[in-house]
């Protein structure tokens, strides 16, 4: 499968129609969660031989272990996912055990985006309102702006680092607080030293404000000074850790995710997500693919060594990224995302959306696989005007 | 949880007379992760029980549906892996078998996803929520986070919803939930009633929303049955919900949706969380929606399990009600706990309390016509029925 895909992304001849210009200067994902489709007829029109550099995907997808597990699953299809083999309970419980925890710790998202969402309306209210940063993942700023809830958003700094201290500070009566960590677009990373001392300042200036902690990109952190945060669920009632696996287990597309916290705090959200988000048949391909370390551990190492290919080049040709530790890199193009965006697109690579407020300099890259990282910075290097040395000339 | 959960709900004070508490309509089926409707162990000690407690399909998806997801595991740009949704085609899909557009349907994570965002919608602390009873209780569960009060309403000596009363409580509500068949009374009523009931709520209280759930709609056989899908393309605050969970066996999947006018979808859109519906369900959906055959073969499946199951009752003096469904709901004469348990050591699984037919009524899921022969000579022992079924 992914032979295949490779070859046919060698041969694609690309016809972006215009009209997906505004998918690929907003990004797939925060498109698909801001219009769900029926609003979206441009949606069908995106070329499927562009390069998607633009929604923080994994470019293989699921490992064979899950595809295996979900061809088993399809006797359960038409059962609930609680009755199906391996269950929505069955994962709940690998994961608790994963994390010295019990079931009841765990409950389970459409992805994790059903999480972030279900997190503003169980924990923040119109009187306690959300902390977040900018820019970060935009999910529960957005609820929070749809509901109405007082949203803060404090800037990142030079380095896209978040500013842990003012959100601490910003935190005091809020309802939630909202961690990328390691934080989107920026890719930058917070140790768990300062994490752990922001926790502890919030529990103690705050006590009822719920801290989330979104690890969506946990498994591509190569920085040694990172470890999860999962480990302070014991000691604060009020963290919840939110995964996904929809980047290193390659399975945006099947929309599962869950959080990890105490018992109250998992229940309290849980109340708010959908009873059946799980997939019967993604469960099973869920179970499987967090067995399955190795191939997670192929998938570190691949997306490493495509990192550095690609932010070599940056640095190289005298652009600054941050240190991304994720699936994406985060880069100082000094000129407009969206203008970046659109002249990538003519020569069919999708890079990421506009980001307030670096909208005017900053592009968030994702990676894809090596080859289409070699093709995607030929594009750069004409959308860029950097010279380049073509055998022959003109 | 469970517990103080129910004990909550039956606390709302219901004003208006006639009416009964609202823990009919919320709290049968308990929200959230710990919602365990059957014993785990009962897997786990390599046993395989007749699963009759969830109506759910017993032979899932067709094989076109199933190709169509091993299709997409296969596919050129592998779509499990991106975020772009086949739901717009879904919805196109859908559109074009009820001849209306894009626009006039949303896709949902099952029917769950939609009966939720209506009563997010259109329910509140000052708008109520009313339903039938017994009823399903999605929508209850919702408006119970809510704060939203609940008014349920009686249904009548058959058990079909008491239409007069329930217009009657929609004055002033910000929603009626109206499943059509009923659940867990599998009753259905006749497109006219509908349709009365509908005009009645638009000419007393039009700024009242209507959910009717047609979940089990494929099943029906009484022709006095139609959906009010055109009914709802043209009329204000009128939704229909539909599941591909049922006849089209998809449970699993979650894939459902909801159809009717652009604006009053558009209300549920508004809050949509729209990354709900996963890559394998949706192209599932999409190829069950144009496998017609299928479905007939397993509606008509359906109903000889059904007229066997119901027989079996009726000639063993049990009164199960007018099924239109793939489940009964029988009066067992005894407490539905009572007959669950014994029948759950017996390896077959019944569905959950009813109340207020708790006491009485069981409801059980319609599996294959072998499963059923199998079921029925559990539910003779259960029952103390002297042996006499074929």
């Amino acid at each position: 499968m992914a032979v295949s895909r490779r070859a046919f992304v060698r041969s694609l001849t690309p016809r972006v129609g215009p009209s997906s210009a505004a998918i690929a200067a907003r990004g797939r994902e925060a498109w698909a969660a801001e219009h769900p489709h029926g609003e979206e007829p441009q949606a069908a029109q995106e070329s499927p031989l562009a390069v998607r550099l633009n929604s923080n995907e994994n470019p293989l997808g699921p490992g064979q272990s899950a595809l295996g597990a979900i061809e088993r699953a399809f006797a359960y299809a038409g059962r609930y996912p609680m009755n199906a083999r391996p269950s929505m309970a069955d994962f709940r419980t690998l994961v608790a055990k994963q994390n010295g925890l019990k079931i009841e710790n765990v409950c389970l998202g459409a992805g994790s985006g059903e999480i972030l969402e279900c997190a503003v309306m169980a924990f923040a209210s119109k009187s306690r309102g959300v902390v977040s940063a900018a820019p970060t993942f935009e999910s529960p700023g957005r609820t929070a702006k749809r509901v109405q809830f007082p949203l803060t958003e404090i800037p990142v700094d030079d380095a896209g680092k978040l500013d842990l201290e003012k959100m601490s500070g910003a935190s005091t009566g809020a309802g939630l607080v909202f961690v990328c960590n390691p934080n989107n677009p920026t890719g930058a990373v917070h140790g768990t030293d300062p994490i752990a001392s922001m926790v502890s300042k919030i529990a103690k200036a705050s006590p009822d404000t719920v801290i989330l902690i979104d690890e969506a990109y946990h498994e591509y952190v190569t920085d040694s000074a990172y470890a999860t945060a999962i480990p302070l669920v014991a000691k604060y009632p009020n963290v919840i850790v939110s995964r996904t696996l929809s980047k290193a287990h390659g399975m945006a597309g099947l929309r599962l995710g869950y959080a990890i916290g105490q018992k109250d705090a998992i229940d309290k959200l849980a109340r708010w997500t959908m009873p059946y988000n799980g997939n019967a048949l993604v469960v099973a391909a869920g179970v499987a693919s967090i067995e399955d370390e190795a191939q997670i551990e192929r998938e570190r190492r691949r997306n490493t060594d495509v990192r550095k290919f690609t932010t070599d080049f940056f640095r190289n040709n005298g652009f600054k990224t941050s240190d991304s530790q994720a699936n994406f890199i985060w880069v100082n193009l000094r000129r407009p995302a969206q203008e970046f965006a659109q002249a990538c697109e003519k020569q069919g690579i999708l890079v990421g959306r506009a980001f307030p407020p670096f909208e005017k300099t900053h592009s968030r890259i994702s990676l894809g696989t090596m080859d289409e990282m070699q093709r995607a910075v030929g594009v750069f290097k004409n959308v860029l005007g950097l010279t380049t040395t073509t055998a022959g000339g003109r | 949880m469970a517990l103080s959960r129910r004990g909550f709900v039956s606390t709302l004070g219901i004003g208006a007379a006639g009416l009964v508490g609202g823990r009919i309509l919320s709290g049968g089926r308990v929200i959230g992760p710990w919602s365990r409707p059957f014993d785990e162990a009962l897997f786990a000690q390599g046993a395989q029980p007749l699963l009759l407690h969830n109506n759910e399909n017993p032979l899932g998806p067709g094989e076109k549906a199933l190709n169509a997801i091993r299709a997409k595991l296969t596919e050129r740009g592998i779509p499990a892996a991106r975020y772009s949704s086949p739901a717009g085609q879904l919805a196109s899909a859908v559109a074009s078998k009820f001849g209306c557009k894009p626009e006039n349907v949303l896709i949902g994570c099952g029917s769950t996803q939609i009966l939720r965002n209506a009563t997010f919608a259109f329910t509140s602390p000052t708008r109520p929520l009313v339903g039938g009873s017994p009823t399903y209780e999605e929508c209850g569960d919702v408006a119970k986070l809510l704060g939203a009060s609940i008014k349920t309403v009686p249904g009548d000596s058959n058990m079909r919803h008491d239409i007069e009363a329930m217009a009657a409580a929609a004055v002033g509500a910000g929603l009626v939930f109206f499943d059509n068949p009923s659940n867990p009374a599998a009753t259905v009523h006749p497109a006219t009633a509908v349709q009365a009931f509908v005009e009645k709520v638009r000419s007393t209280s039009p700024d009242t929303a209507i959910l009717i759930d047609e979940a089990y709609h494929d099943y029906v056989t009484d022709p006095a049955h139609k959906t009010q899908i055109p009914l709802a393309l043209e009329t204000p605050n009128l939704l229909v919900a539909r599941t591909f969970s049922k006849a089209y066996g998809m449970a699993g999947l979650r894939i459902g949706y909801a159809i009717g006018r652009a604006d009053t979808i558009k209300k549920l859109r508004e809050l949509h969380y729209g990354l709900s519906t996963n890559v394998l369900g949706l192209a599932a959906a999409i190829a069950s929606i144009q496998d017609d055959a299928r479905l007939q073969q397993e509606a008509q499946r359906n109903t000889e399990a059904r007229k066997f199951t119901v027989d079996w009752f009726k000639s063993n003096g049990f009164k199960p009600t007018d099924s239109q469904c793939n489940f009964l709901f029988v009066d067992v004469k005894r407490p539905a706990r009572e007959f669950r348990d014994a029948c759950r050591k017996q390896d077959v699984l019944v569905g959950r309390d009813f109340p207020p037919f708790e006491k009485s009524h069981a409801r059980i899921s319609i599996g294959t016509l072998d499963e059923m022969k199998r079921a029925v000579g559990v539910f003779g022992q259960v029952l103390g029925v002297k042996a006499a079924a074929a």
